[in-house]
Parts: structure tokens; C-alpha cells; sequence
């Protein structure tokens, strides 16, 4: 929490990252239904999960692009806690480019739940590491945040 | 009226640093606050975030309109040092009395640094800043809120008194001059 609100609006872009880095595991190349993926911690916490990507189903598009249905991603710190959740009933994710994308919903909440971000329409592009919510954007803090940086001078 | 002014920008400044602030007494607790905007983008490179087009702050002691909110955050232990608030700038919030207050300019910025052992933290509205309460409007251009010393500068600053043209400020119905 202490390292400020944005760790949290872009944890959520994090798992686009990960999904997209050498260490993570991708979805499977051809189609599949109620698919989970996870990607773990280097040494010495290899034993953590650090994302969990999970769909009701992922079926490949032309392009060598990936449609997810029903995508949730989760982050986890090195001690199992969760930091993000995210949401997005379809994405379109291009693996060679790192970049996803969605004309749909997006709903994000860390996993403290004292933030949350949605809006309608978003892309994630990897290679910047900036996600944009292109309309709808309401991103909603809980009181307690700020009262945590009422100890800045 | 200077402490009118400070009330009015130690709640402004207030919206702009992230409510650094503590709230009134009076405001319930553990209310959210709530931007909108029609977009954003978030900058894992930058630790910046940019809210764009209809910003709408709204919490539990202010509200804020704009067009364009940035924000940049710091990274872990580090002070919030930089948020600007750009392009039709409009603050409204209420005092401990129920006064309500109206604030526009075309820009503030929140900005805060230590060079040596001397904090620097600001907040400055530019874009001809006007503060509207019932009584008064008071033009300064511009006009610097320093939050260290906790003192308010004002420039060039026009102060007009409002006539209570209601007539029912009096119990003779004649309206009341300031």
C-alpha cells in the first residue's frame, strides 16, 4: 500500500506482462475451456504463485491473436496475499506484439479491495507497460488509503 | 477573509495532494472517493496516471471537475510530489459551517521537494483563479498555496463584496451590504 495508488490502478496491467514474459506460462496454443495458468516467483520464492490466469474458454484467431472469454487474472505477492484482481468477460491477446485488448468491460480490484477501477474498452500494451481504459472510467478508493499517507510530512 | 481563503485552499490543496488533509469532524468516515473520467491511461514506466476528458473528483469533502488530472505517484516510501489538475478547473466544497465555496481556474499543480534541508510544497492555481463563497469573490493571478509555511500569497489579487439581494438577511428586508 505504501508504494502509492498506482501500484494498484496498474497491478492489473502487471498480469499482461506476465503473461507475456519468458517466465510465465501462456494459455494453451490451441483451443480450450476452462483453462487456468500459473506463473511462480524466481528463486527463492519459486514455490508462489505469482499470477494466475484463468478463462472460460480461449480459442486462437487469425494473426496468431488469442480471444480469452471470461478472463480472471489474479496477483499474488512473495507471501501468498492477494493484489489484484482482474476482470474482463473478453480480451483479444496478441502474444508476439504484448499487446491485449478489449472493446468490453474491464473491472480491476486490489486484493485488499480498497480500490477498484472499470471502465469499458482497454489496452494494454506491454512493450510501454501502459494500460488504457478508453471510456467509462470510474476508479473508486476507499477512505483508509489516504488516511495511510497522513504520515507524509 | 483570509481565513476564509485558508479554509478554501486548505480544502483545495487538499483535493490536489490526495487528501493529505484530515477531514472535518463532522463528515462520516470511511467514504470512498470516486474519480471518473471518459479515460485513462496508467504508466507502469512513469508511475503516472492520467485521467482524461469530463475528471470527475468527488469525495467526502469536495468536489473537483476538470479535464485532465495527472498524477504522478511515487514509488515505494518516496512523497507524492507532483498533481496537476488542468483545463477548466472547478472546486466546490462546504466549510465546518456549511458554506459553500466555488473555486475555478484554468490549472493547479501540487508540487513538493526538499533541496537540502528546505521542504518545498506547493500548491498553485493559475488561469485567472477565482473563489466564490456567498459573501465575496476574490480574483488573484496567481494564487500559491505554501503548504511548509503554511501561508497563502496572493497576486494582483481583486476582492468584490455581494450584495444579499435575497432581502432576507434583515428583519427589515432591506438587503445587507458587506
Amino acid at each position: 500500500m505504501k508504494s502509492g495508488i498506482l501500484k494498484y490502478l496498474v497491478a492489473g496491467a502487471v498480469i499482461f506482462l506476465a503473461a507475456g514474459s519468458d517466465r510465465a506460462q501462456t494459455p494453451p496454443a490451441g483451443h480450450a475451456t476452462d483453462f487456468t495458468s500459473e506463473s511462480y516467483f524466481e528463486p527463492p520464492h519459486e514455490q508462489q504463485v505469482k499470477m494466475r490466469l484463468s478463462g472460460a474458454e480461449a480459442s486462437p484467431l487469425p494473426g496468431g491473436l488469442l480471444e480469452v472469454k471470461q478472463l480472471r487474472v489474479e496477483t499474488f505477492n512473495t507471501s501468498g496475499k492477494s493484489e489484484a484482481v482482474v476482470r474482463a468477460p473478453l480480451c483479444t491477446y496478441a502474444p508476439l506484439d504484448g499487446v491485449a485488448s478489449s472493446a468490453g468491460h474491464l473491472e480491476l480490484q486490489t486484493g485488499d479491495g480498497k480500490l477498484h477501477v472499470e471502465g469499458d474498452g482497454f489496452l494494454w500494451r506491454q512493450n510501454e507497460s501502459v494500460l488504457t481504459i478508453s471510456n467509462h472510467v470510474v476508479t473508486t478508493i476507499a477512505a483508509d488509503i489516504f488516511s495511510e499517507k497522513k504520515s507524509l510530512p | 477573509m483570509r481565513k476564509i481563503i485558508f479554509l478554501l485552499l486548505a480544502v483545495a490543496g487538499g483535493m490536489v495532494v490526495a487528501q493529505t488533509n484530515v477531514p472535518p469532524q463532522n463528515v462520516p468516515p470511511h467514504q470512498p472517493t470516486v474519480i471518473s473520467s471518459d479515460s485513462a491511461d496508467f504508466d507502469l514506466g512513469t508511475n503516472r496516471a492520467i485521467y482524461r476528458g469530463h475528471v470527475l473528483v468527488v469525495d467526502p469533502k469536495v468536489k473537483m471537475q476538470c479535464e485532465l488530472l495527472v498524477v504522478d505517484l511515487p514509488t515505494k516510501g518516496e512523497h507524492l510530489q507532483h498533481v496537476s489538475a488542468e483545463t477548466n478547473v472547478v472546486i466546490d466544497f462546504m466549510d465546518e459551517k456549511g458554506q459553500p465555496y466555488h473555486v475555478t481556474a484554468a490549472l493547479a499543480v501540487y508540487a513538493y521537494g526538499v533541496v537540502g534541508s528546505v521542504t518545498n510544497e506547493t500548491v498553485t492555481f493559475t488561469g485567472k483563479p477565482r473563489v466564490e463563497s456567498a459573501e465575496s469573490t476574490i480574483l488573484s493571478e496567481p494564487l500559491i498555496w505554501d503548504r511548509a509555511a503554511n501561508k497563502f500569497h496572493f497576486y494582483n489579487e481583486q476582492m468584490y463584496f455581494k450584495q444579499n439581494i435575497s432581502g432576507g438577511g434583515g428583519t427589515n428586508g432591506i438587503p445587507k451590504l458587506y
